[in-house]
């Protein structure tokens, strides 16, 4: 044991080490595994992901921090990790029958959706800059290979190519405002960052730090004008991974911004804060016109997928308690509904029809009505309807903005999500309302119907009884290190 | 009691299920059966609660039933709570009651449609009913923002029925475009209330707004209110966002009887009913309601005067009749619009649904002027229709004539002399063109190519069958009885407020009062001298009492007028329209501009589609689809043209326009910001 | 020193410029393995002589050579241009690089404040070898990113090896 450290680290970074193990039992098990015995690797990563599952809930009533104060062990990690399990578990349950289709191996599938969760982790816990760099980066790797996981599409391979580059560019900003946190603070752990920084808020260059931190991180999270490689990625990569890809690698982002500004720079709250307010308007609003006159289900998705980070981003101007929560509930119900509404996608996929364009969901009804009822619940979810999940969510984001003062913020929100409701719901109605294609019935498998039944039963029942939620993501806002300090600076 | 409230809204809703997820399976007897079913059983346990509710002393009429606690952050808690007062008591008999008829004769009106469009019309039905009774009986802006949302969302579902008809399609869309910007304005007034009332309840938003006073200047209470009322505006189809409703006629009649009589539009007078303290305090809120109440009923009025399509002309005279709720609202005369809501439930449901036997007669056509003496061939429809239209007109002793005249009278009463003017002018107005519909329709003779032009005109109602033109049936039984018990209903249904100047006791307002002013029934009203309802000081304007001695007279005046009124336009039309149909012509001839841009409805839907749908439509088009996307698609496409695998590929695609323009997109946001700091 | 920073730094920038700019990729190769012993350089000035070993073994030694060989087995030609105008773009694309310069120019010039606390954390400690310092910080300090890292790199390389093999 090196200095510094404990048996009892080992114990906080149970998760982390659970999964590490798990997948590269994973990648092993690939090599052992036959061709028609392959559906068990999915079964098998299902397994490793609920064995994750048990030391994160097991660890959630902590509120301390590991591996020499690089990773933080609190309510606010767990939240974001259990997301991050969940968005990963529902992202291999809908693989398998798409995978299929596309004749792709799963073993090095399952092993890169591991990895990427096992960045994504790393970035909601780290609260140190390199460490937050170093999840990011593994996350952001798992992705480039897993978007252009199918090599005889050519759109996959543009997407993954289009990805990597840009992806590259804009961790090179992110990676120049953290050298400026470092050179400016003369530490990389967050909380020290924050004392160092508490008495030269109003120097240029750290106002440049922000601005390139800020920026790196609003190209992970495909906020406006940050955005541009989204719909292009999002239509070219596999449907399970675009689910993935927009569930949580966007709530990753999230939880490692939050981390940097309310843990790293409160100090800059007025700075960070008017930015994120042109961003979450501009994202809302460029976002949702766009995605009016998508054709392709997955780019309308991908546009709607930017509009949402502008909802989400309202928490962050906020950065009150009351906003942290907001952003935790809504990432947990977007969650949901996202991965759902990509789901019911990946289920049209097959062997001669890809299954995205809006007109393959005609009459959907009539063929597949359960599975039309819930892309119906996913639509009007992410529209913001009640009595659906996203409406709560919304309601929360929004009456927090109001809470904090921010009235115009929350009045460009409401007129967003009404705009917004016109393109969700032109896919109901081409499911309800159109003559039904001349096509086979698609049978979904059981694990894409586990996956949607989850899907729906949340987005049901959240919507109709969030409380719940509200109080765990209540709890779990609570233990971020600074939010109650930039209350007090408001 | 207090956990039967939530079995209202419950027993539709169940309805919902079963015909949806088990519809296909189902034989129609049994959806509609189970549909009708859903529907009494929550007739049965709205009446048998407002019964209890009745027992009570009038201070305690209120119970509440939370489900659970929807929300709860710290201070803040947001329960799912039911509350049945006298206001939602009566709003949940209506839309149950008029409702459960409705349902019962869509059970042999839909009769031609496949087992699976049968049940799946049904639990719509039913969804749409649950929905309405979540708004009417929510304790809370967040409950009642639940049912005012699904009631869009079916109503959408509902017009567009017929979805293979392109206009049906797009008049459901319609109707939702509109609503959602009237429900924008509804979230936003919502949450500015949270933010200053601290709560959602709308008890307790009274009680906070009984210790302000009223704003004299433009004020949040007033920008409050005002958003609440362009949310009304959406749903009820007011000015300038009336639009949707003409063309909700594209749905199947039943569907139009629902959404114009027990529910949908009721909801914007409803609302504004159930906040009536907070709009008490917003006199230039108040103003802007009544204002713009009275200029939609004159405007629908007119418009409804030159219609050739039966159920278009039904539209705009709802349009109409909800404009007077508004002006009710707006005058502070909260109780008489209610009453007027629910007097009008019976006797449009009755107009619609009469309508719908007609259409159903002759196979879809629904343009009156291919009609004509069908008063013979349908006894049942065309009485009770008749019925409808004279209770619409407010001919003395019908339903229609109380509630029609206490608007008027505390509009009079209220000081505002032009509104009540316009308002008689647009009463006259109702009277003709409803008897220029019954007469058109029922009287003078069927011009002879109506036949042949019947088959294919079948948009309603499609079935071309054997029928010839000579032999026209009356509404079958299941049909028949809605229509017969909506015609009592509307005759006996104004009874409940006889005013007191006609020695009645006004009951309906004195039951309702308590609603409106819930602080009045903590504070005991020690004002025993009129022994009236409780009028409270916070009301501002000069107390329109309708008990003063003076009062009386005035009202009885005012009641003759309204009368012959009535009369009066019943006579034009029976001059216009029955005996001498040429003078008519001749008018319309003589005044051509006036005709065209009246039957053009003054091209209000053609100067929005040029105004707001085409230049968002352009926007996202041109501006963000063709120029950034399209744009790049082609790029990729022309420069992928020979791709080859590997790393030659890779650096080849990375020399794409595309991905520089997106690098330089990001490298330009972080240039504009950082320029922004340092020019700061 | 300061000078020797500066010279430095200048032949960096330039020889950056050229590994962009020039039209033979073998060049370009070139210019980037003295860009890197530039590098190098630096981290000797600022006394870090072991990250500049690491420096000219890992980067100008291990990855150019990669580099090289790629670029000579693949034999990289021109692709055909696709766009109407290179040129106009080559002027965005100098006008926004240019912009962006001259921001952080004037940051530089007038915003940078004097650096508060904690001294340059670089500056070895007397009695400590780089090396150690070096090894403490990596598998002491940071041993959960390091490790990560591992996983990181264990990504990459399945990657590489996902993307790049024949179909079965």
């Amino acid at each position: 044991m090196p200095t510094g450290y404990s048996a009892n680290d080992l114990v906080l970074l149970l998760p982390e080490i659970v999964l590490t193990t798990g997948l590269l039992v994973v990648l092993v098990a690939d090599l052992f595994t036959g061709r028609s015995r392959q559906h068990w690797l999915g079964w098998l990563t299902i397994g490793v992901l609920v064995a994750t599952a048990v030391p994160i809930v097991a660890l959630s009533g902590h509120a301390t921090t590991a591996a020499r104060g690089l990773l933080a062990v609190d309510g606010f990690g767990a939240f974001f990790k259990l997301l991050f399990v969940l968005a990963a578990a529902i992202t291999v349950l809908i693989s398998r029958q798409y995978l299929e289709v596309e004749q792709a191996r799963p073993g090095e599938y399952y092993f890169l959706v591991l990895c990427a969760t096992l960045g994504m982790m790393v970035m909601a816990a780290g609260i140190d800059l390199i460490t937050l760099f170093i999840g990011l980066e593994t996350m952001a790797v798992s992705f480039y290979v897993l978007t252009g996981f199918l090599r005889p599409n050519r759109r996959s391979n543009e997407a993954a190519i289009k990805y990597f580059v840009l992806g590259a560019f804009s961790l090179g900003i992110l990676l120049y405002g953290m050298s400026l946190v470092y050179g400016l603070s003369g530490t990389t752990r967050l909380r020290e960052v924050a004392v160092a920084l508490a008495t030269q808020s109003d120097s240029l260059a750290l106002k440049l730090a922000v601005v390139l931190v800020a920026a790196g991180m609003a190209f992970k999270i495909a906020a406006v004008p940050f955005h541009m490689w989204a719909p292009d990625v999002y239509e070219g990569a596999p449907t399970p991974i675009t689910a993935f890809l927009s569930v949580g690698s966007k709530a990753a982002s999230f939880a490692m911004l939050l981390r940097l500004l309310l843990e790293g720079l409160p100090a800059m709250a007025p700075e960070w804060r008017g930015l994120f307010y042109v961003l979450a308007v501009l994202s809302m609003t460029v976002g949702n016109i766009a995605a009016i006159t998508q054709g392709n289900v997955k780019r309308m998705l991908a546009y709607s997928s930017i509009a949402h980070a502008g909802y989400i981003l309202i928490g962050i101007v906020t950065a009150t308690p009351r906003g942290v929560t907001a952003m935790l509930v809504y990432l947990m119900i977007y969650a949901f509904m996202q991965m759902g509404a990509f789901g019911v996608l990946a289920l049209l996929r097959r062997r001669d029809v890809v299954g995205d364009e809006l007109k393959d969901l005609s009459g959907l009804f009539f063929r597949r009505p359960l599975a039309a009822f819930a892309m119906l619940v996913f639509m009007l979810s992410l529209g913001g309807i009640p009595p659906t999940a996203g409406f709560m969510g919304k309601f929360w984001l929004f009456s927090a903005a109001i809470e904090a003062g921010y009235v115009w913020l929350a009045v460009i929100g409401v007129l967003n999500s009404a705009i917004s409701l016109y393109y969700y719901v032109r896919v109901v109605v081409f499911m309800w309302m159109r003559e039904e294609l001349e096509s086979a019935s698609v049978h979904p498998s059981p694990g894409v119907a586990v996956a949607l039944t989850v899907a729906v039963a949340a987005t049901i029942i959240i919507g109709v009884y969030p409380a719940p939620l509200f109080e765990l993501a209540e709890a779990s806002a609570k233990t971020l290190g600074m939010a109650p300090r930039v209350l007090s600076l408001r | 009691m207090t956990t039967v409230l939530r079995l209202i809204p419950l027993f539709p809703f169940v309805g919902f299920l079963v015909n949806v997820f088990l519809g296909r399976r189902l034989s129609k007897r049994v959806s509609g059966g189970i549909a009708c079913l859903a529907m009494l059983a929550s007739f049965l346990v709205g009446a048998i609660s407002t019964w209890t509710l009745v027992q009570r002393p009038s201070d305690a009429r209120v119970v509440d039933d939370t489900v659970f606690l929807w929300i709860a952050s710290g201070d803040f808690q947001i329960p799912l709570t039911f509350r049945l007062d006298p206001l939602a008591a009566l709003m949940v008999l209506v839309v149950t009651g008029v409702g459960f008829l409705i349902h019962l004769y869509s059970v042999s009106y839909m009769h031609e449609e496949t087992d699976g469009e049968y049940a799946r019309y049904f639990s719509y039905l039913n969804l749409f009913a649950s929905f309405m009774l979540v708004l009417v009986l929510g304790a809370n802006f967040l409950v009642m923002f639940v049912g005012w949302e699904g009631v869009g969302l079916c109503s959408y579902l509902l017009i567009g029925f017929w979805f293979k008809k392109r206009s049906a399609a797009d008049a459901g869309k319609k109707a939702f475009v509109v609503n959602r910007i009237g429900d924008f304005a509804f979230i936003v007034g919502m949450l500015l209330a949270f933010r200053e009332f601290g709560t959602l309840d709308f008890r307790e938003i009274a009680f906070e707004a009984a210790r302000l006073s009223p704003e004299v200047t433009f004020g949040l209470i007033s920008l409050m209110t005002l958003l609440f009322f362009i949310g009304a505006t959406g749903k009820s189809a007011q000015i300038p966002l009336y639009v949707w409703l003409p063309d909700a006629m594209e749905g199947p009649t039943p569907v139009s009887a629902l959404i114009h009589a027990a529910t949908m539009v009721t909801a914007g007078v409803y609302m504004i009913g159930r906040n009536a303290a907070l709009f008490s305090l917003a006199p230039i809120t108040m103003d802007v309601v009544a204002v713009i109440g009275t200029a939609t009923a004159l405007m629908a009025g007119t418009i409804g005067l030159v219609q050739n399509d039966i159920k278009r002309v039904l539209a705009y005279s709802t349009v109409s009749q909800l404009g007077y709720m508004f002006l009710a609202m707006g005058v502070g005369a909260f109780a008489g619009g209610i009453f007027h809501l629910y007097t009008h439930a019976f006797f449009k449901a009755l107009l619609f649904l009469g309508s719908g036997a007609v259409i159903h007669a002759l196979h879809g056509e629904q343009d009156i002027r291919n009609m004509g003496g069908l008063r013979r061939d349908l006894p049942i429809t065309y009485w009770t229709f008749v019925i409808g239209a004279l209770a619409i007109a407010g001919v003395p002793g019908l339903s229609g004539f109380f509630s029609k005249d206490e608007i008027l009278y505390r509009t009079f009463a209220g000081g505002h002399t032009l509104l009540w003017t316009v308002g008689a002018i647009t009463s006259l107005l109702t009277a003709t063109y409803m008897f220029r519909l019954v007469f058109l329709t029922f009287h003078g003779e069927r011009p002879e190519s109506a036949g042949s032009t019947a088959h294919h005109g079948g948009s309603d109602h499609g079935h071309g069958g054997g029928h010839g033109p000579a032999h026209l049936h009356d509404a079958p039984p299941t049909m028949a009885v809605p229509l017969v018990l909506l015609a009592i209903g509307s005759v006996v249904a104004g009874y409940v407020g006889v005013p007191h100047a006609l020695g009645g006791a006004n009951r309906i307002e004195g039951f309702l009062e308590p609603s409106f002013h819930p602080v009045a029934v903590h504070a005991p009203a020690e004002a025993g001298v009129g022994g009236g309802h409780g009028e409270t000081a916070a009301h501002g304007e000069e107390s329109p009492d309708a008990d003063a001695h003076g009062g009386a007279s005035v009202e009885l005046t005012l009641m003759g007028v309204s009368s012959l009124i009535a009369l009066t336009g019943i006579g034009l039309a029976s001059v216009f329209f029955l005996r001498r149909r040429e003078l008519a012509q001749a008018t319309a001839a003589r005044l051509p501009a006036v005709y065209r841009t009246l039957l053009n409805k003054y091209y209000v839907d053609e100067v929005y589609d040029a105004t707001v749908v085409h230049p968002i439509q352009r926007t996202s088009e041109r501006v963000l689809w063709k120029t950034v996307d399209a744009g790049m698609i082609d790029g990729i496409v022309n420069g992928a043209g020979a791709f080859v695998r590997g790393s030659a590929a890779l650096l080849r695609l990375s020399q794409t326009g595309s991905v520089r323009v997106y690098a330089a997109s990001i490298f330009i946001g972080v240039l504009l910001v950082v320029g922004y700091y340092l020019v700061r | 020193m300061t000078i020797a920073f500066y010279t430095l730094a200048a032949f960096i920038l330039a020889l950056g410029v050229l590994v962009v700019s020039t039209k033979n990729t073998v060049h370009a190769v070139l210019f980037l393995v003295a860009n890197f012993l530039c590098v190098a350089m630096l981290y000797v000035l600022l006394q870090a002589e072991f990250l500049a070993v690491i420096q000219v073994l890992v980067y100008a030694g291990g990855i150019v050579v990669l580099y090289l060989f790629v670029v000579m087995l693949v034999n990289l030609k021109r692709g055909p241009e696709t766009h109407v105008d290179p040129r106009r773009r080559d002027r965005m694309g100098l006008l926004i690089g240019g912009a962006v310069l001259a921001e952080f120019v004037a940051i530089l010039l007038y915003g940078f404040a004097p650096r508060a606390t904690g001294a340059a954390p670089a500056a070895a400690a007397p009695g400590v070898g780089n090396v150690e310092q070096v090894g403490w910080s990596l598998y002491v300090d940071y041993l959960v990113p390091f490790e990560v890292a591992s996983i990181l790199l264990l990504v990459a390389m399945i990657g590489a090896i996902v993307l790049a093999k024949k179909e079965p």
